[in-house]
């Protein structure tokens, strides 16, 4: 039994990651004000391209997870176009946006051979004795880079948002769009700024999927989990440390299934796959019913902004 | 995703239609002879449709002539439908599908153009100018089994599958029957994903199972994730689809593999020749005629446990059946009597397992 907690335990890091990279992002973006549904879109544009550089160019497992950043950040650029300069709908767009994601990574990576090839991907940090430590070696330090990185990125992403100019600055594009123009901030300006590191970041959490997790691309694979980080944002109520602890729930979740399985116990299967999604529902309907006030909910929220537009 | 369908389809199909769809003469081809496939997934998927691009080639050779594809086409009617009336537009006359999901439009599409031929891999509809084809993939499943349960040290063998239909089921049993045979002892503990193309569910269920001490990993899902992870860990595997050695070439000791173009040369030359009937409930193939055959066996499995499964390959073309009475189910109900064979109807219904596998509801 304490085997089954420490390999379970182990592997929860791993499943967490992915969702707590993409609500980080989201919650950034979100912040300064702009929907982002296309998170299930930047975790695909972020898996493949970060294959696309391990088969490519060399096994450079660093250089593959900067490169699926990257490509996302690329990419969000023509949803800041849309929603932030011609102010489409942002549901609308975000939508058209994991379409279009979906189509394009398909279509290049047939064309380029990368499907179901095998890579080594992103390996543990070797630390020596540490990882062969009884119970808490396992847990704790028989991780990759970005899994010993998500700490002080949730601090530093809190740190921003919170304390510094540039945080307020977003913020208040998020709460107030006319307000912070009046101010002097550059709406537009922040909200590009705040979807392309959003998507990096969202990027970031594919490039590890693959990279680092799967090791492996297939067409389609994020599997909904971009849209599982949407309701993970909401369920946080946009607050980075409150994410962090609900990626680990999901990814708690996600590790546990298949273990319960190959123990043996004899759970209804479709009602196990069920839970992280019923664990979505139930958190917002909680949410909704403490309705506090308290809400960090950015006021403006997916709405466009135009200057000077009557209400 | 769409081949276990048949299933219930094909069982209902059977339970409720006494009285046969009389299929006149045989179907007489007009004009020259001009075969396309409609491959459902990309064409280098590595699985799946790669197996029937794969096929398509041979094909080319076995008929000496060209067989245009085209892949990526997904299962509704407005992907298929110009797809297909395309290729009928160019003069072809013998359309093979390869998608669960194309069942019904192809069943329109044949009734629409009677002079033309169409096959569906791992469809449920049939009738005079349309054949579904689906193989035995227990059969092949049962040999890996066999190279399983022989290769394996602890006994403890698990498996990596997608959903619990029949024919997910009966190569789950399958597995096991065959396990069992060169490992008396050999239990199959089965973790389902709840999806077909999902390389992280996959690894993390093949995690999960090698953390249990499985030494041996089967999967009927689509990714390589299974082979890699046990290659990876030091264990064993035995694949699906393909000869899987192809990502694991030290743990893949056996692998399920398609061999379409083993049916479709000598089907094609009938259809040719004027004297193709289509099969009423669809063709329902084995090893002998080219469903699934094996990739066997890696250096784990031991010669006489490798030539021991080529003989029950051969009793198997022979006409040997797996899943042959007397048969238990895992509660100890008795599912196949004495000296009588699972029909058709039953295995696609499939919904139980034997003795020695564990699995979740």
């Amino acid at each position: 039994m304490s085997d089954f907690i420490v390999n379970w335990l182990a592997n929860v890091p791993a499943f967490a990651l992915p969702y707590a990279l993409a609500a980080l992002g989201l919650i950034i973006t979100e912040k300064a004000g702009v929907l982002s549904l296309g998170a299930e879109g930047f975790l695909l544009v972020g898996a493949m391209s970060g294959i696309g550089v391990l088969l490519g160019i060399g096994d450079h497992p660093a250089l593959a997870l900067v490169v699926a950043a990257f490509s996302a950040a690329l990419l969000s650029l023509v949803y800041a176009l849309l929603v932030v300069t011609l102010r489409v709908n942002q549901v609308i767009g975000g939508l058209a946006l994991v379409f279009l994601a979906q189509g394009m990574t398909g279509v290049i990576a047939t064309r380029a051979g990368w499907t179901n090839r095998p890579v080594d991907g992103l390996q543990p940090v070797p630390l020596g004795g540490l990882g062969e430590v009884p119970v808490l070696g396992p847990i704790l330090f028989q991780h990759d880079i970005l899994v010993f990185a998500a700490v002080p990125l949730v601090a530093l992403v809190a740190h921003v948002l919170g304390r510094t100019m540039f945080g307020l600055r977003l913020r208040a594009v998020g709460d107030g769009p006319d307000a912070a123009d009046a101010a002097g901030i550059g709406v537009a300006a922040t909200r590009y700024g705040a979807i392309a590191l959003g998507a990096a970041l969202v990027g970031l959490a594919g490039g590890y999927l693959s990279v680092g997790v799967a090791k492996i691309w297939v067409e389609g694979m994020s599997g909904g989990r971009g849209w599982i980080a949407v309701a993970l944002v909401i369920f946080a109520r946009w607050q980075p440390w409150r994410a962090l602890a609900g990626a680990l729930l999901f990814g708690g979740i996600e590790a546990l299934i298949p273990r319960i399985a190959a123990i043996g116990v004899a759970l209804p299967q479709y009602l196990v796959l069920m839970t992280p999604y019923l664990a979505t529902l139930a958190v917002m309907i909680w949410i909704c019913l403490r309705h506090d006030g308290t809400s960090l909910e950015p006021r403006a929220l997916g709405i466009a902004h135009m200057r000077e537009e009557r209400r | 995703m769409f081949r276990p369908f048949l299933t219930t389809c094909l069982a209902a199909a059977l339970a409720l239609s006494p009285a046969l769809p009389v299929l006149a003469a045989p179907f007489k081809l007009k004009g020259e002879p001009k075969v396309a496939m409609v491959i459902f997934g990309q064409k280098n998927d590595g699985g799946w449709s790669q197996a029937a691009d794969e096929a398509r080639v041979k094909m080319e050779a076995g008929l000496g002539m060209k067989i245009p594809a085209v892949d990526g086409v997904k299962e509704n009617a407005t992907a298929i439908r110009p797809v297909v009336e395309l290729f009928i537009k160019r003069g072809h006359n013998i359309i093979i599908g390869t998608a669960f999901g194309y069942s019904d439009t192809f069943k329109e599409l044949s009734e629409k153009y009677p002079d033309v031929a169409f096959f569906n891999l791992s469809g449920t509809t049939n009738g005079p100018n349309l054949e579904s084809v689906y193989g035995r993939t227990y059969e092949s499943q049962y040999l890996c089994g066999m190279a399983a349960g022989a290769a394996s040290k602890t006994g403890k063998l698990g498996f990596v599958a997608a959903n619990p239909f029949g024919v997910v089921n009966w190569t789950i049993s399958a597995y096991e029957l065959g396990a069992r045979k060169t490992n008396p002892n050999a239990t199959l503990n089965v973790v389902y994903t709840g999806a077909w193309n999902d390389p992280v569910k996959e690894r993390a269920a093949a995690q999960a199972l090698a953390e249990q001490g499985v030494d041996v990993l089967g999967q009927h899902v689509d990714t390589p994730a299974t082979q890699i992870i046990a290659q990876e860990r030091g264990i064993l595997g035995t694949g699906h689809h393909r000869d899987m050695r192809e990502f694991a070439p030290k743990a893949t000791i056996c692998s399920s593999v398609w061999t379409w173009d083993k049916f479709f040369v000598p089907e094609i030359k009938k259809v040719i020749a004027g004297t193709w009937e289509p099969a009423p409930y669809g063709a329902f193939i084995t090893i002998a005629d080219g469903g699934t055959d094996i990739a066997c066996c890696g250096t784990a499995v031991p010669k006489a446990a490798a030539e021991a499964i080529m003989a029950e390959r051969a009793a198997i073309i022979a006409g040997k059946h797996v899943f042959a009475g007397p048969l238990e189910d895992r509660e100890g109900k008795l599912r196949v009597p004495a000296g009588q064979t699972l029909s058709d109807a039953d295995l696609w219904k499939m919904d139980w397992y034997v003795k020695g596998v564990t699995t979740q509801k």
